[in-house]
This record gives structure tokens, C-alpha cells and sequence, in this order.
């Protein structure tokens, strides 16, 4: 009673005031009545009986402070006793905390990214009303296609969803001027986008109103690692100019150092930021509605309006326009517009990653509580004298229980103040191991939320493994277990029949980890087997950019003509140097795996054009030898040779999906065939169109976009018929590529100084990269569900431990009558064998109802396999059956004599 | 004021609070009038000390307290003896029996 009720009290200090204030009153007013009667003026009856009270606050502090004191001392006590029993058994305390704090460690460390990445809203004012836009087309399904400039105007001052929208044009961009050619991270947009997010330059200032001209302007601004990296943090930066792809810009602003663009960007963080109204030079002017030249949109919703709303009004919107403007939205193509706030685009695909392995962590905490109320059920049980004559004495049932439950919370807040310490101490490793292109990985650190949690989670913990061993060991039958003869060590059937139940449950989560791990495995073992269509080993590709001034008659290379003799300068001088077997140039999309790409609908001659199911495909320019450098087979026809070049008749290769798609059966072929890329224009002139190519060849399908994408069709052009500005080089080497980054930069830069050769990749390092994010959550979950699995056995192998220690004693007579150790064996096993048969049934329903949440991360396998998860959960079986069999084996080892003594 | 007779009553005062109880319900004015009465005005119990002893004896569960209407229609809160208190009352009872025979025995022999 007086647990609760001090419980109420706290909760209720107001009531219990009012109550006190209201009875002294009462108490004041009858003695002065009485007073009064008595025969005393009204004025000395109340003022004797105000003297009686004395000093009436002190009075009430007092009354009141008898609850606080009895709540501390109870605590403090508890405390105490907490203490001295945990130094009594050093060994246990030792066991427990290493392994709470593993566990509490653990869980710290993952919900700190997850506060960082998931949780932690981004830093801008109302982070909730940014959103990113994206056009899709419905019909052949294609998202983010991209968005034309009018379209841009109608959405800022026609469409009402928008109070703020900028474009967002990630891009390289070529510093000159310096001792070399430097390549940096560069960010076009509009003139009000650092407006938009709310970001105030640290030095100097961001964009003006005035800077919104229809083409580039002169103000930029950098960004505060570029500041120290390019320019040694000089605060005399601003005013300075920089000569950015051969146009002379003034840096007007330094970012401050946590603002980081809230976007995917090619390469690494945003170095450069600069403005246009993207309807000036470079770029087509006037604009054009049909032209999707802007790769990326991002926007604030006005505040009254929700994202539902905002969607939904952006549908009508959608509707109205195409009405409007049949040709460049036909109706069949379904266009549609979609948001996405930008906090779910930055971290979207992460997050379920994150959160599995949340989940997984947290399994592990709650089996390794599992074992340690095991472990505290079996002390309890040697505490039964200690308890049962605290009992006699007149303890409470309630104060017994606090005390137990004391016990384990302090043990568990120990483990989490270690846990805490190793985690903090720990930081930078961690964040070492994660994959380097986690989003926000920069801003993980330990918020207050961080530190609520892991004192949040110790609290819990401790109650969740001391809370059933607390109210098994009050429930001791007093004097049951003072009678003399007791070992102390005896433990109800109850306490047993608890104990099978808490191991049945580790074992079931386990399986489902064990499970879950298993299928990642299995779906990163098909990734790993799905042939790329190129040999990564010994491919070394480089990026080159030449430069696009803001008006072309600063361009050298404006003709493609130029272009072309320049790209086959490039080719001939790398195919000469020493370690390359053979060389190729492409364009930026045919650098597979770099996620730039292109795609077009194209019409293919001769077939009717069906605009319900427009044919899209991926566009690259490649050059003749491209294909065999990367070594992607020929299957029909022939590659591109010297002399497909501009004044050449326009030639194509596809691909194996695009032949197999259009051309299926053997009768028809593909070569020959012609195709125009685009989706031609009533009344638009031949002129105005693309020309038709031919179909020379057929190759091998290339996975551009990653090993576990749909495959989609490829058009690739001759390079030199359509010579790009940003162009990549294709090496096969012949040994190890390690030194051909600078022997590279030397040649090109020979060919022309101004020109940065960046990004030198083994292409084998880009797929090992690619797959290290995949491999990163398969490790981890993978670690994680090995713990459960030893915990679990440890868990198994304890108890069937215990209960054959116990039955001593029985097996000796056993065994003294002629018992056989197999009969023992199998007793034992049979003992088992039903825990373990419930935990590894629930444990694969649970699974089969929770590995759907692994479903995005599953490549080419069901979330319910039933051949991982039959193998597993054998697996685990047997596992734990030998856990059971251990001690049930040396038991019968045992002398019978030695038993049958055994009291 | 330490007046050594209100000494003695401090730590007395559980057990006479108890033994007032045990008549039957009363609130705390009544237990102090009472008490004065019945020793003639030798022990007078302060407010002061009263209520936080009555507060204690109540959070161990001796005594449960209630709203009532008074004697004269007025609203006060009375307190009641529990089991508890009861089997309390005995054991500080015969305890102070033990007490009192100690101390005389003590001062009869010198």
C-alpha cells in the first residue's frame, strides 16, 4: 500500500494540498468555536488558536515532507542494497554488464544514425514544406524525365501550390586559372533558391533579387570546404574572380560550414553555386515547352497547404495544362507531375535498411535480457532463504518486489552509462564503417535525443529482464523454504515451466534474424551472379570535360566537327602509353554504373507509332572500340568503325533487350532497320526532327544501371557523328591500373592545358563500391543475427543445464537401476525438443510475417523462400538441440553413487 | 519550549493517537482535545507535531483517513484505525507496559 499510494501522491500533490490546507483550517475553526464558547473575544479565539499551529507553512512543509523522505529513503535503500548484492557476486554482475552493454551499445549506435539520417528533421526553417518535383511519363513508364523551362514559370505563377521554387541543375564545372585545371561540384539554380531553404552566406551574401537574369549571372557562391580547400579560408575571398568553364565569375558569398545542398549531386558535396534563369545562353532561348532540359526541381509549398493538397491541386493543374497544350503534352503520354518531400528523397532508399537494422539490434537486446532473466530466475532461486526469511520479518510483498526491480535497473543503468561511454569513445570508427554514400552522414553526432534514449532504454531493459524474475522470487512460499534440509536451490515448476517459455522466445527471434540474414545473403549472392555485360578487372575509365562558355563564340570546340578531332587526338595519344592494351571514348552516359543518364523515346520505321506504349530507350555515344575495351560481345552484325563519323551515313547499335523486344522471333532482324529518336511533332518539318539511323549491329545487353535494376534497352551512337562536350576514356589495361592517373592527366593535358581530367576510376572499385552498400547491411545483419544465435544457444544450453543439475538426483537412480545413458539422452532430448519445437514455430510465423518489411532489399528472391527458411530454421534446430544434448551428456556422466548422495 | 513532559508525549504520540482511535473515528482536533481531556490537561499535543505524526501513520497504512460531516455540520477529516493499526496498537501497548515496568523496576532499586 504504501508504494502506491506514495505513487499517488506524487501524482496528486496538488489534491493532497488543497486536503491538508482544508483540514487545518477545519482544526483552526473548531478550536476557535471552542474559544469562543469558552468565553474569549473573537479576535483572541482566533488568535489562540493560530498560536496553537505555530508557524502553519512550516507545518505543512513538514507533513508534506514526511511523503518525499519516505520515497528517498525507500530509494536510497534500495540502492544500497542493490550495491552490495551485485559486489557479493562480482562474476554475475560482470557477465551481465558486458553483455547489457554490448547489447545497449549496440542499439545506442544505430538509433544515433537513425536520429541523425531518419528522425532529425533537415535544418531549414519548416523543413516540412520543401519538396522536390519530378515529371513522369505514365505511359512507358519512365520517372523523372525531366522539366522544361515554361513549364518551370506556369508551376511558380499559375499553379498557386508553390511559394518558393527554384531549378536545381547539378553539374562539373571546370576551374581554371589556377597551376591546373581543377574540376569542382557545381549547383546552377535560380536566383531565389538560397532564399527558398533560408540559408544566410557566413561571409559576404548569397544571391540578390537583381541576379535573376535569363542567363548566368556574375555573383557566386562557395561553399566553406571549398573555401578551405581552393582558397585556404582567405576572409579576403569575396570580391575575387574565378574563371568558371572559360566565364569570368566574382565569388559574392561563402556558405556556412553545415549547410550542405539537400540533393543528389554527381560526385561529392556542392563546391560552387551560381545562378541562372536558364532561358539565357548556354541554354535555348527562348525556351522551349518540349525541351526537358532541367534535370531537377525542388520547391516550398505554400504553408497552408499539405502535401495530399498540394498533390492533388498539382493533378488538376497537370489536367488543365495538357488540355492546353496537346502537342507537347499528348494525352496518351500521360505526363504527370509528383512531389516528394525532400527529407524522404535524401534518405528514402536508406530507410528501410536503417530501420531492419534497427529492428535487429533491438531483437538482440531483447534476447540477451531473455538470458539474463534466465540467469536472474536461477539466482533468485539460490536467494529463496535470504527471501523467505525477509518475509517473515514483515516485509511487504510490493517492497520486496521494488527492491528486486531495483536491482536490475541499477545493474542495466550501469551497463548503459558503459555502454554510452564506448559508443561516444567509439564515435568516429562507426562512422567510419558506414557506407561513405549514406546520406547525411555528415550530421550524425549525439543530439539530447540520443542521450534520452540510451538512459530511456537502459530504464527499460532493466525492467523488462528484472520485472517477471522480481515477481516469481516474491512469490516464495515462506516457509517452505526456511525448513531446514533446503539447499536453497530449489525452484518451483512454475519457475521452470517460465524459464522454457523465456528460452522458446529467444530462440524465435533469433530465427527470425537468422532468416532475414539468410535471405539477404542469398539475394546479394544473385547480385553478385548477374553478369555486368562488361569485364570490370583491368578497366580504368576517366572523365574529361570540355568547357561550354556562356556564349559560343568563346568556343573553340563549338563545331562538331572540332569536337571530333579533339576526342580522336584524346584516343590516339592514351592508346600509346604504356600498361593500355586498347582505349575508347564515350559520352557521360556510357560510363556505366554513374547513374547519368539519358533516355529517349525513339519511332521505329515503319511501325505504326504507338503512343499508348512509346519504345524508350537509354542513349550513349560511344566510339568504335568501345565494345571490345569493356568486352561486350558482338551477337549480330558489326561494331562501329572509323569511318561512321559525320560525314558517314548515321549508324546505331542496340542492344540484346531492344532486339529481343521489337524483333522478337529469328525471321525478323533488326539490321537494317531504322530508327529516329523522338517522339515527332504534328506538323513539325522533317528538318526539325532527328535523322533516321540505321541498325548496323547487336551487342551484348551492358547493366548501366546497376546489378539489380530492370535491364533497359540501349541505343548507342558513333561518338565522332555526335561528339559530346563532357566525354569519359575507356582503358583496358594490362597490369594493375595503379599508375595511369597521372601518365593520363599529362597526355590530355598536351592536347589542351585547360582541360581537368577527373574522376580516374578502376571500374572494378566502382562495382565493389556499388555492392559495399548492399554488403554493409548484409555484414551487420549478418553479426547480429550470429550473436542471437550464440546468445540463444547459451540460453538453452543454461537452463537444460540447471534442470539437470537439479535432477542429479533422479538420474542417479535412474541410471543405478539400469538406465541407459541413451535413455537419459533421450529423456533429455525429449525435454527439449518441445521448447525448441515452439520457439522455431513461432519463430517462422513471425518470420513470415515480418520479412516482407525486406522486401526493397531482396534481389531476384521472395520474401518467404521456403527454401532459406527451411534450412535456417534446421539449422538453428539442430544447433539448439546440441545445446540440449551437452548437459544432458555430462550429467549421465556422473558416478551414480556421487548422485544418489547428492541431496 | 521543551517542556519535558511534551518530550515524553513526541514519542508517545503514535501510540496515544492509536489508542484515542481505537474509541471509534475522530479528526484531528477531537484526538488533541481528547487526549488533553483525559490526562487533565497534562499532555497537550501541538499541532505542530500532530499532523505530520498523523500523516506518517497514515502512509504506513495504521490509519485511513476520510471527509465527514462534524458535530456541528462543518467539514473535517477523520481518521480511522486499520487492522493494521490495530495489531500496532497492541504491540506499542504491550511495549510500553515493558518500557514503564523497566523504569520502575530501575528507580525502585535505588
Amino acid at each position: 500500500m504504501s508504494l502506491l499510494s506514495r505513487l499517488k501522491g506524487l501524482l496528486q500533490i496538488q489534491r493532497l494540498e488543497q486536503d491538508l490546507d482544508d483540514e487545518l483550517l477545519s482544526h483552526l475553526e473548531m478550536r476557535t468555536e471552542d474559544n469562543l464558547a469558552a468565553g474569549m473575544s473573537p479576535e483572541e479565539a482566533r488568535c489562540d488558536a493560530q498560536r496553537r499551529f505555530g508557524n502553519s507553512t512550516l507545518l505543512k512543509e513538514q507533513t508534506r515532507a514526511v511523503d518525499i523522505v519516505g520515497w528517498i529513503e525507500t530509494t536510497d535503500q534500495n540502492l544500497r542494497y542493490a550495491g552490495r548484492t551485485l559486489r557479493r557476486s562480482p562474476g554475475f554482475a560482470l557477465v551481465a554488464i558486458l553483455t547489457l552493454a554490448l547489447g545497449i551499445g549496440a542499439n545506442v549506435a544505430i538509433f544515433t544514425v537513425v536520429e541523425a539520417v531518419l528522425l532529425r528533421p533537415l535544418g531549414f526553417p519548416h523543413p516540412e514544406q520543401l519538396v522536390r518535383v519530378y515529371d513522369d511519363i505514365r505511359s512507358s513508364n519512365t520517372r523523372d524525365v525531366g522539366m522544361s523551362v515554361p513549364e518551370l514559370w506556369d508551376l511558380r505563377d499559375r499553379s498557386g501550390v508553390f511559394q518558393d521554387i527554384s531549378v536545381i541543375f547539378p553539374a562539373d564545372a571546370n576551374i581554371t586559372g589556377g597551376e591546373r585545371p581543377e574540376r569542382v561540384e557545381f549547383l546552377g539554380t535560380n536566383a531565389n533558391y538560397f532564399t527558398m531553404l533560408g540559408v544566410r552566406a557566413q561571409l559576404g551574401r548569397t544571391y540578390t533579387p537583381a541576379d535573376a537574369l535569363p542567363g548566368f549571372s556574375e555573383p557566386v557562391v562557395i561553399s566553406d570546404a571549398y573555401w578551405h580547400r581552393g582558397f585556404g579560408a582567405d576572409p579576403h575571398v569575396i570580391g575575387k574572380k574565378i574563371r568558371v568553364d572559360g566565364d569570368l565569375y566574382t565569388i559574392t558569398g561563402v556558405l556556412p560550414p553545415d549547410f550542405h545542398h539537400p540533393g543528389r549531386t554527381l560526385t561529392a558535396d556542392v563546391d560552387l553555386w551560381a545562378t541562372t534563369g536558364f532561358a539565357g545562353p548556354p541554354f535555348p532561348a527562348p525556351p522551349v515547352r518540349a525541351v526537358r532540359l532541367l534535370p531537377g526541381v525542388m520547391g516550398r509549398l505554400k504553408p497552408e497547404l499539405g502535401l495530399a493538397r498540394a498533390q492533388a491541386q498539382l493533378d488538376n493543374f497537370v489536367a488543365q495544362r495538357t488540355r492546353q497544350f496537346p502537342d507537347e503534352y499528348p494525352a496518351a503520354a500521360g505526363w504527370s507531375l509528383r512531389l516528394v518531400p525532400v527529407q524522404q528523397d535524401l534518405v528514402g532508399n536508406v530507410r528501410t535498411e536503417l530501420l531492419v537494422l534497427f529492428a535487429a539490434v533491438a531483437f538482440v537486446l531483447l534476447i540477451a535480457c531473455a538470458n539474463l532473466a534466465n540467469l536472474l530466475l536461477a539466482r533468485s532461486a539460490s536467494r529463496q532463504r535470504e527471501i523467505a526469511i525477509r518475509l517473515a520479518l514483515g516485509a511487504g510483498r510490493p517492497r520486496l518486489i521494488t527492491q528486486l526491480l531495483t536491482e536490475s535497473i541499477f545493474l542495466a543503468t550501469i551497463s548503459g552509462a558503459a555502454a554510452l561511454i564506448i559508443v561516444v569513445w567509439l564515435k568516429r570508427s562507426l562512422v567510419h564503417l558506414a557506407p561513405a554514400n549514406l546520406p547525411r552522414l555528415s550530421e550524425v553526432s549525439f543530439s539530447p535525443g540520443v542521450l534520452l534514449f540510451a538512459f530511456l532504454i537502459s530504464i527499460l531493459t532493466g525492467v523488462i529482464f528484472g520485472l517477471a524474475p522480481a515477481l516469481q522470487a516474491a512469490r516464495t512460499n515462506r516457509s517452505g523454504a526456511l525448513r531446514e534440509g533446503t539447499r536453497g536451490a530449489g525452484v518451483s515448476k512454475h519457475q521452470l515451466k517460465f524459464s522454457r517459455i523465456l528460452v522458446a522466445s529467444e530462440i524465435a527471434l533469433s530465427l527470425v534474424l537468422l532468416i532475414g540474414a539468410g535471405l539477404l545473403v542469398r539475394s546479394f549472392q544473385h547480385v553478385l551472379e548477374v553478369q555486368p555485360g562488361f569485364e570490370p578487372h583491368h578497366l580504368v575509365t576517366a572523365k574529361i570535360w570540355l568547357a561550354v562558355p556562356n556564349n559560343s563564340k568563346d568556343d573553340p570546340n563549338f563545331t562538331p566537327e572540332k569536337r571530333a578531332a579533339f576526342h580522336r587526338e584524346i584516343l590516339r595519344r592514351v592508346s600509346a602509353l604504356p600498361g593500355v592494351e586498347q582505349a575508347a571514348i564515350g559520352n557521360g552516359t556510357s560510363l556505366p554504373m554513374d547513374f547519368n543518364r539519358f533516355q529517349s523515346p525513339f519511332a521505329i520505321e515503319s511501325r505504326p507509332l504507338d503512343l499508348e506504349r512509346t519504345p524508350v530507350a537509354e542513349i550513349a555515344s560511344v566510339s568504335a572500340a568501345y565494345f571490345s575495351v569493356l568486352k561486350t560481345p558482338l551477337l549480330q552484325g558489326r561494331f562501329f568503325t572509323d569511318s561512321d563519323d559525320t560525314k558517314g551515313q548515321p549508324v546505331a547499335l542496340i542492344d540484346e533487350t531492344l532486339a529481343h523486344r521489337y524483333w522478337p522471333s529469328s525471321d525478323f532482324d533488326a539490321i537494317g532497320q531504322r530508327l529516329q529518336l523522338g517522339v515527332a511533332r504534328r506538323g513539325q518539318s522533317s528538318a526539325a526532327q532527328n535523322p533516321w539511323v540505321t541498325v548496323v549491329g547487336v551487342v551484348g545487353n551492358i547493366r548501366s544501371d546497376g546489378f539489380d535494376a530492370a535491364t533497359a534497352p540501349h541505343v548507342y551512337f558513333p561518338v565522332f557523328q555526335t561528339p559530346p562536350y563532357s566525354a569519359v576514356v575507356f582503358l583496358r589495361t594490362t597490369g594493375e591500373p595503379g599508375v595511369l592517373g597521372e601518365a593520363l592527366h599529362t597526355e590530355i593535358q598536351q592536347v589542351d592545358s585547360a582541360i581537368p581530367v577527373f574522376s580516374v576510376r578502376a571500374m572494378d572499385v566502382v562495382v565493389s563500391t556499388f555492392l559495399a552498400e548492399r554488403r554493409f547491411a548484409l555484414e551487420l545483419l549478418g553479426i547480429f543475427a550470429g550473436v542471437a544465435v550464440l546468445l540463444a544457444s547459451i540460453g538453452v544450453y543454461g537452463v537444460m543445464a540447471y534442470t539437470f543439475s537439479r535432477r542429479t538426483n533422479e538420474i542417479g537412480i535412474r541410471m543405478a537401476m539400469g538406465a541407459r545413458r541413451t535413455h537419459i539422452l533421450r529423456m533429455a532430448l525429449a525435454e527439449g525438443t518441445a521448447t525448441i519445437a515452439l520457439g522455431v514455430g513461432t519463430g517462422l510465423l513471425g518470420a513470415l510475417a515480418l520479412t516482407r518489411f525486406l522486401e526493397s532489399m531482396l534481389f531476384s528472391i521472395k520474401a518467404t523462400d521456403p527454401l532459406t527458411f527451411g534450412s535456417i530454421a534446421a539449422l538453428l534446430a539442430a544447433v539448439t538441440l546440441l545445446a540440449c544434448l551437452l548437459p544432458a551428456h555430462r550429467a549421465t556422466h556422473v558416478d551414480p553413487l556421487m548422485a544418489l548422495r547428492h541431496e | 519550549m521543551s517542556n519535558p513532559k511534551s518530550d515524553v508525549l513526541q514519542g508517545t504520540l503514535a501510540l496515544l493517537a492509536l489508542k484515542t482511535l481505537a474509541r471509534g473515528p475522530m479528526h484531528g482536533y477531537g484526538i488533541t482535545l481528547h487526549i488533553q481531556r483525559v490526562s487533565s490537561d497534562v499532555l497537550r499535543v501541538e499541532e505542530g507535531s500532530l499532523y505530520p505524526a498523523l500523516h506518517r501513520m497514515e502512509q504506513l497504512g495504521w490509519i485511513t483517513a476520510e471527509w465527514r460531516a462534524s458535530e456541528n455540520r462543518r467539514r473535517a477529516r477523520y481518521y480511522r484505525l486499520t487492522a493494521a493499526g490495530r495489531k500496532q496498537l497492541a504491540e506499542e501497548e504491550k511495549n510500553w507496559a515493558r518500557l514503564t515496568q523497566a523504569v520502575a523496576a530501575v528507580l525502585e532499586c535505588a
